[in-house]
Formats: structure tokens, sequence, C-alpha cells
């Protein structure tokens, strides 16, 4: 667990965004986006992301429906809610604001 | 893997997986499917994509916990899983229930009768504004709360703006005649009261109305009478009807106006008012003479204004009235007693539980027995705690292999505490049902032949929480030491073939086998007292004969109408009796020895001090001390033709009485003076000498007594010695009576055993119960050192069985596996006797004639634990020594 700690703060928040821009995606899209933008400086097991994305679906942030890809495979599919996307509104704000007082701290102290 | 396939085979759960599976899986297959594409090999793709994903079991449980019920389906889990265990090993679970809800029933009859009378706030308006007065006599701390009226209206005058003043009788059991019912009398508990006691109190009528101040103005000008919802159920059956029927109540006929509201069953704890009447509606004199002291004063502290205040206020007329009436009394009085009546120590304390008789007397017993009850819980935690250790220690291999597999510690000490939780519930089940049968068993043992015990032992939240709490408390405690093994289970170490090294060492037990040594030493220790004590006291010489001796109260209210001689009518029923088959000897009394009454004089003695001692007192009739079977010790019994004089001066003394005031001389012959009403010296002429015969407790030394010559008016005890049962009795006075006068009438038939017993009721009580909680407290000391050793044979038989076969003889072998324990026992030993030195403090006032640092008093529960613990020691110990080495090693 402890490897995941640091990266399990902001991954909700990651998740919310990435939903928010790009709209409905399953797990394994949101693994690829996660990597793509963190240009892989946030590495993970791939499958903490999992547990995250159920945890949210049980607070209300996200939902999930199945579909049936063409080559017949099901996918689980996350889409952001209302609820989500006030939640990404405060957290983003909240991370902005936390990020620039370390900057400043980091920068005057 | 059973429990694995078993876990996943949960309620609802395959949809839920099979979803996750498939999620799995489908980021499983795209992964793969973009490795491939940048040029892996199929094989390589795969087994790369799965390092990727990581531990997919920790996710597979991680996730499931969090799905629809986090957390709630793995309790579920582990709760069938529990309960399929707890079938599997019935013996274990048996005793381990059988020993904890014994011991959870107990604490939770402890706790409601503690709460019923000690904790519980009145059910009234803001009882924690309630305030009673109290004073105390001088050389006397206990709490007096008896006040006459007189003192009662100034104080009320007085005290307008501190508090609202009311006054309630003592509840007292009274004859009373329904109309209707035959003129047939019947015991009820009835309370004279303020009419503004309910307005204040904030009680609301269930029909009709309550009693209101324009009800308490002039005396016996207000026959009116409220019934409580209790007694309106059980003597009426809830008819309205009931309003505007009569009742008689000391010869006053009273008017039933309403029923107070339901739940509201007096403001005594312990017992139950029947029916509630003006203070108007007692005798004048009562209301008049400063005299008679026969009711509480309560109060409800005006908002605003602290009880010391109001205490001040009040205490200043409580002074004033004494020193008033202090001017009345003779001049030959010692100043300074007269300065300690006047200046005597007056209070207000807090009536938020209701003020009670019977809590001033059994509070501290009902600690006593709690903390005991106490005591067996922890014993019965204890015990349980090693036996679910030993059974834990046989699932090492389990918990090892669901480690290994991917389960978190903390499902482990989740799945061990929910099996403490189970047996814990399935105890306090069992308990609580217990419980509500002992309570209303103790009540019924606080009761006499003349007070009718009644507490309110219902099943409310209070109770309800304890039980929670001390459930859980006691799962957790029990719970605690297998839960914290499960989660050091190495699984390196337990699935090595063959157990590898044993985890669970002895040495886990040792605290457990100690504490339970030292609490089952503090209860038998404390219960030993308690039953010497109550011995001691049963034993003791009262100096008269309470066998075979009836005692009857009369009553003869019209005698005198007839323009007979009283006296001469009572000497005529003697005579009859006298002459009945069965009887042996009859007399009369005031008052029966032990019934509850007692008279006290303050007595001048020619050529002594003056003092303030107060000797009692007791009429009697002639042959009075022959039918007790009290020794004349000198001079004479009275004679018939004594009481022919108008105030016949001959008087009786005992032994103590004797010592007291004539050392070293005879008093047969001497004069000495009662002091009369308004000061007057009333001669008595000492004619008898009595042995020593108790007068209303057996703990107290036998007080100086007089007993002066009986002149029966309207009421008096007659003892009637006889080998009759006091119903065979009663129906032979039922015939004699009329014949000798219509207005005598029987109100009560007891044995003067019986009224002996009722004085030690709380002695008999604590020894009872403490006697039988160090029973079950030594069963389970001796049942879990049984675990306990056997466990550590079973463990050991190995190396015992190399060492047999290294040549130890069996005699070793024995002191091998007894020395382990022995120790810890000892070291338990000590510390008990450690915490009854402390206790001993707290229970000196309950004990009678024993001491507890007596050799005997630490003696005899010491033997009694060590023979318990032997015998438990005995069949692992025979074990052990036939350890056959051949079998012992090839079992590996």
């Amino acid at each position: 667990m402890a490897r995941q700690e640091a990266f399990q703060g902001s991954l909700p928040l990651l998740v919310l965004k990435i939903l928010a821009r790009r709209g409905p995606l399953h797990g394994y899209g949101i693994t690829v986006r996660i990597q793509e933008v963190s240009e892989d400086v946030l590495r993970v097991e791939e499958g903490s992301l999992y547990p995250a994305l159920h945890r949210m679906e049980e607070s209300g942030w996200i939902k999930a429906k199945w579909l049936t890809t063409e080559n017949k495979h099901r996918a689980r599919v996350y889409e952001i809610t209302a609820d989500g996307r006030r939640r990404l509104d405060a957290e983003e704000k909240r991370w902005l604001a936390v990020n620039a007082a370390v900057v400043r701290a980091l920068k005057h102290a | 893997m059973s429990w694995f396939s078993r876990f996943l085979n949960g309620i609802r759960r395959d949809r839920l997986n099979r979803d996750l599976e498939d999620e799995i899986q489908f980021h499983l297959a795209a992964r793969t499917e973009e490795l491939r594409r940048a040029g892996m090999s199929p094989q390589q793709a795969k087994e790369q994509a799965g390092r990727q994903l990581g531990n997919a079991l920790r996710l597979r449980e991680s996730s499931t916990e969090i799905k629809l019920f986090p957390r709630f389906e793995s309790i579920l889990v582990d709760v069938a899983f529990g309960l399929r265990l707890c079938r599997k090993n019935k013996i274990v679970t048996a005793a381990a229930v059988v020993s904890l809800s014994l011991a959870i029933g107990a604490c939770t009859a402890a706790f409601s009768l503690i709460d019923a009378l000690i904790l519980r706030p009145l059910p009234v308006n803001d009882p924690e504004r309630l305030v009673y007065a109290v004073y105390q006599s001088p050389g006397d701390p206990e709490d007096r709360a008896a006040f006459n009226y007189p003192l009662f209206e100034r104080m009320r005058e007085a005290s307008r703006s501190q508090a609202q003043l009311f006054g309630m009788s003592f509840q007292s059991r009274r004859d009373a005649v329904f109309d209707g019912s035959g003129g047939q009398p019947e015991k009820v508990y009835a309370q004279w009261i303020s009419g503004t006691a309910f307005p204040i109190l904030g009680v609301k009528p269930a029909l009709g109305r309550l009693l209101i101040e324009s009800d308490d103005l002039k005396p016996g000008r207000h026959p009116v009478a409220v019934l409580s919802y209790d007694f309106w159920s059980r003597r009426f059956g809830r008819n309205p009807g009931v309003l505007g029927r009569w009742v008689t109540i000391r010869d006053k006929q009273l008017q039933i106006v309403g029923v107070a509201e339901k739940g509201f069953t007096g403001v005594e704890p312990g017992i139950h008012t029947d029916l509630w009447v003006p203070n108007m509606m007692s005798d004048e004199t009562s209301l008049a003479s400063p005299g008679w002291s026969w009711f509480r004063i309560w109060g409800r502290l005006q908002p605003g204004v602290t009880a010391d205040r109001a205490q001040a206020v009040l205490r200043t007329v409580f002074t004033n009235f004494r020193r008033e009436r202090a001017s009345g009394r003779r001049a030959d009085e010692p100043r300074d007693s007269v300065e300690r009546f006047i200046h005597a120590p007056f209070y207000l304390r807090s009536a938020a539980n209701g003020p009670s008789a019977l809590r001033q007397s059994f509070e501290r017993p009902m600690w006593v027995l709690g903390i005991i009850a106490v005591l067996v819980l922890l014993i019965a935690c204890s015990n349980v705690a090693s036996l679910l250790i030993a059974r834990a220690a046989a699932r090492d291999r389990e918990m090892a292999l669901r480690l290994s597999i991917g389960a978190g510690r903390g499902r482990l000490v989740q799945q061990m505490l929910i099996e403490s939780a189970l047996l814990s519930i399935a105890s306090c089940l069992l308990g609580v049902l217990l419980a509500s049968q002992a309570g209303p068993l103790i009540t019924d043992m606080l009761s006499t032949s003349y007070r009718t015990v009644r507490l309110d032992l219902r099943l409310d939240w209070r109770v309800l929480s304890f039980l929670t709490a001390a459930g859980s408390l006691t799962a957790f405690l029990f719970g605690l030491a297998p839960a914290l093994r499960a989660s050091v289970v190495s699984p390196n170490d337990a699935l090595k073939s063959g157990g590898g090294k044993q985890t669970a060492r002895i040495g886990l037990f040792r605290p457990l086998v100690a504490a339970q040594t030292a609490f089952s030493f503090l209860v038998l220790f404390v219960a030993g007292l308690f039953l010497a004590s109550f011995a001691k006291l049963g034993r003791t010489d009262l100096g008269f004969d309470r066998n075979n001796l009836v005692v009857i109260e009369l009553e003869a209210k019209d005698l005198r109408q007839g323009g007979q001689n009283a006296f001469a009518v009572w000497h005529q029923l003697l005579d009859r009796l006298k002459e009945s088959p069965g009887v042996q000897s009859a007399s009369l009394s005031g008052w029966g020895l032990f019934g509850g009454s007692a008279s006290t004089q303050n007595l001048r003695i020619p050529g002594r001090p003056v003092d303030a001692y107060e000797h009692h007192y007791l009429p009697i009739s002639p042959r009075f001390l022959e039918t007790m079977r009290i020794r004349l010790a000198g001079g004479t019994d009275f004679e018939w033709r004594d009481g022919q004089e108008k105030s016949p001066s001959v008087v009786i003394v005992n032994e103590s009485f004797a010592r007291r005031n004539f050392p070293g001389e005879s008093p047969l012959g001497k004069r000495f003076f009662r002091v009369g009403r308004g000061g007057t010296l009333i001669a008595q002429d000492i004619v008898g000498i009595a042995g020593d015969a108790k007068y209303d407790s057996v703990r107290d030394a036998t007080p100086p007594t007089v007993y002066a010559l009986l002149q029966p008016e309207s009421g008096a005890s007659l003892q009637v010695r006889t080998q009759l049962e006091p119903a065979a009795l009663a129906a032979l006075l039922q015939k004699e009576l009329p014949r000798v006068h219509p207005a005598f009438r029987m109100t009560g038939v007891t044995l003067q055993s019986t009224l002996v017993d009722d004085t030690l009721v709380r002695e008999r009580l604590l020894a009872l119960l403490s006697g039988f909680f160090s029973i079950v407290a030594i069963v389970l000391v001796a049942v879990g050192l049984y675990g306990v050793l056997s466990y550590g044979v079973v463990q050991r038989t190995r190396e015992i069985g190399i060492r047999v076969a290294l040549g130890a003889q069996p005699l070793r072998v024995v002191r091998l596996v007894l020395s382990e324990i022995g120790l810890v026992t000892l070291i338990g030993l000590v510390l008990g006797l450690g915490g009854g030195v402390a206790a001993s403090q707290f229970i000196t006032a309950l004990l009678y004639d024993v001491k507890p640092s007596d050799i005997w008093s630490i003696a005899a529960p010491l033997a009694c634990l060590l023979f318990a613990c032997s015998l438990a020691a005995l069949l692992p110990a025979l074990r052990a020594a036939r350890v056959d080495p051949t079998t012992a090693l090839r079992h590996e």
C-alpha cells in the first residue's frame, strides 16, 4: 500500500479532470491518459486505479455502464456526474492553492 | 483453501465478482494488445501486462470491499464463518457462553438494581432542582429526615423566595376499607402530602384530578384521596368508575378524586405508594404538635437560587425553632447537651433520585455486590480468552494460508473480533434473560414482613446501554489476545510442514491465569467475610428464645365504651389464651422486640450526674419475661395487681442498665426518675432485674433497658409461646377474641424468628449472593486452569516425550508442567490478597465480629482456591506423567 499512498490523494482529481475533458472512458483508457499527460512521472501499479474508480463511483462522483466493444469484449465505461464536476471544481481550486503555497514557500523559505 | 472458496461464494457476490473480473480482463487484454503492437511477443506482452496491473487478488479484495456495502459484506461472511466454527466446537462455545452469560447476567441484574435504587432520577419535572431537608442528632452522623408540622409551616413561610417547600409523610402500610368491599380491610401504602406537592413535582393526572393547594388548608376538612396508576390497575382493573368512591383510612373517610399518571410510583425508591391523602387529613395533634415528627420536608429551589443559599435560610429557622423548644426543657440539663440540641447540623440534600431509607442501608451492599459481579465477569473474560487462544493456536495454519494468498491482516483481526462478538452477543441475550429473573428475586429478598420492597426493574435504555457496553467491552477484552495473535502469525513459520516452531507458548496465558487467580481470591475473601459475619449473627445469643414464638399485633379501639376496665379485659384475654390447647404461655407488650419500634427516655438517677443519654423502654405485661424466656436475674416479675393502681411506678431493669447506673451495687429497691411531658419527673421503683436481651438489633450491644408495666388500652403486641403454626394460632384467636371482647382485631401475625431475620436482610443478602458468586468464581478458575494446563501438556507432548526418553522421572515431568503455572498462580494470590486488604476498608462497616486481618479470613479462601486449583491440575499432570515417549515421538 505504501507505494501508492503519495499518489492516492491526487488520483481522484486526475481521473475527474480526464473524464470531464474527454468524456466517457473505460479504465484502461483512463490509465493510458494518466500516463500520457503526466509523461510517466506518476507511475503506479495500474491495478490501484480500479479500487479508486469504485470508491469514486460509490461516492457518486462518477457513474459507470457496460458497453460491448466491436470485438465482443464487455467494457465498463465511466462518466463524470454533476456531483463529480462540482467536486472537481473544488478540488482543483484547493490543489492549485496548496500548490501555489508550496511553490511560494520553496522560493522564499 | 476451502475457506477461500466459501469466502468467494458469499451472499450475492457472484455478479459483483464477475463484473470485476471482466473489468480486469478487459484491461489486461487492451494492455497486451498495445504491448504486442509495440513489438513484444504475445507471451511477453501478457506477462508484462499482468505485472503492470499488480496484485490482482488484493485488487479484488479491496474493490469488493468498496462495492455496495463497504465492509458490511465481509462482516457477513465472517459472521457466517464464525457461526460455523462455533457449531463445530460445541463444548468450547457452550463453556464460553455459559460462563459469560452468567457473569453478564449478574452484572446486568446488579446494574438494574443499582439503577432503580440509587442512580435513576425521579420521574418528575426537573428533578435536579429538588431538595429535601435533613438534620443530625448529636453523636450520630446518620441523616434524619423526619420533621414536625409547626416547624415546617415556619420554614415554608420564611423561605418562599428561595424554594417552594412541601411536606410528604413517610409511606406507611395502612389498613384501608374501600366502600363496597364489605368492610374488609386491605393493606395499602399511603402517603400524606402537601396540596402543593403534585403541582410542584409536575405530576399529571391519568384520571380525574390530583391534589391541589386548596385541598390542604384546614385540618380535617378535605376528605379526598388520589390513587397511583399502579394501584388503580392492580386493585380496580383501571375502572374509571373508581372516581367518587370512598375509602376509610385511620378512621377518616376519603373520596377518590383522581389517579396519578402512569410511571409515577411515588418519590421513594424501594416503596411504591398506592394512595395519597392531603396532610390536613392526618391527626390534628400531628399537625399542631412540635413533638410529632412524621414527614419529610421537600423543596424545589426557585430559579437562580443555589441549594447553599436556601440551606442557610432554612438552617436559621431550624435553629431558632430548636432554641424556643429548648427553653421548655428542664433546668438541670447540662448546658452543652442543650447547645448541641439547638445547633444540630441541618442540611439540604439533593432529591434528584429520591430520598430512600432502603438506599441508606443497601447502597453500599449493592455496590459491593456489583463489584463482585464485575470481578466474576473479568474472571469469565480471562477464561474465555484462554479458550480462544488455545483454539486460535490450532488455527495458525488457516491464518497463515489466508495471509499468504493476500488477505489483509486487518481482515484476520476482524475475523477474530467478530467471533468474539458472536460469543458476546449470545451471552448478552442469555444474560438479559438471567438478569430479568434474578432482579425480582433479589428485590424479594429485600422485603420483610413489615416492608414490601418494590423496585422498578424495567429493561429501559439505561439497562440496555449498560448491557451493550458490558457486552462489547467483554468481547473486546477476551477477543483482543487471540486477535493480536492472529495479526502476528508468520505465514512462513506456520506453513512449514509439521507446524514447525510453535508460536503459542503457554506464556500468553500467564497474565490471564494471574488475573483469574487474583480476582477469584478477592471474591472468595470478601464472600468469606460476609458468610462468617452472617453465621456469627445467627449464633449470637439474643437473651430471649426466638423459636416457637408467635407475635400478634392487636387493636381494640372501643374497649372502654362499655365502661369496662380495659386492663381487666386484656388480662382476661391472656387468661383465656393460657388455657387454650398448644399454648404454653402468653404475654403482652407495647410493641414487639425486633418489630421496628423503639422508645427511649432520658432519666434522672439520684447520685449520678445528669446526662442526655436515652435509655430504652418497653412496656410489658406480667409473664412477658417468662414467655420470651428472658432470664430473671433478681427480684420479682410484675403481677397483675400492680396494674390496678392509677400509675404504677414499678419497673424491671436489665443487667446492662444495672451495670451502667448502679455499678457495684444491687439496683433492687432503688428509685430513679423518668423525664415526662413538660419536664415533670416520674418516679420509677426497681423491683426486678432481667438478663440482657437484645431490643431491636442483633448487631448492637444490648442497650440498658427499662421494662415498665404495660397499661394496655387501644392496642398491644401479643406474644404466644406455642408449638402451633402462626396460621393455626391466628385461627384460634379469630375464634377467641370476640368472646373476650368484640372490639379486638388482629392486624398482624408473625413469628418472632421472622422478625429477627428481617433485621438481618442486608447481611443475608450479602452472604447469599457473595457465596453464590464465589462458587461461580471458583468453578470458572478451576475450569480455566484445567484448560490452560491441558493445552500446555498437548503442546509439549513431544518435548516431554524426549525428556522421558532421556530418563526423566514422571515426578519431574509433572513439576515441569505445573511450574509454568505455579508461580503465576502465586503472584495472582499475592495480588488478590493486596486487593482484599484494600477492599476490606470499604466493607468493614458491613461485617460483624469478623476481622479481615484474622488468619482464618485469609486461610479459608486460600485453602478453597488451592484445593480447586489442585483438582484442576490433577488431570493434566497425570496425563503429562503418562506420556509414552515412543508414541509421542512417532507422532511427528
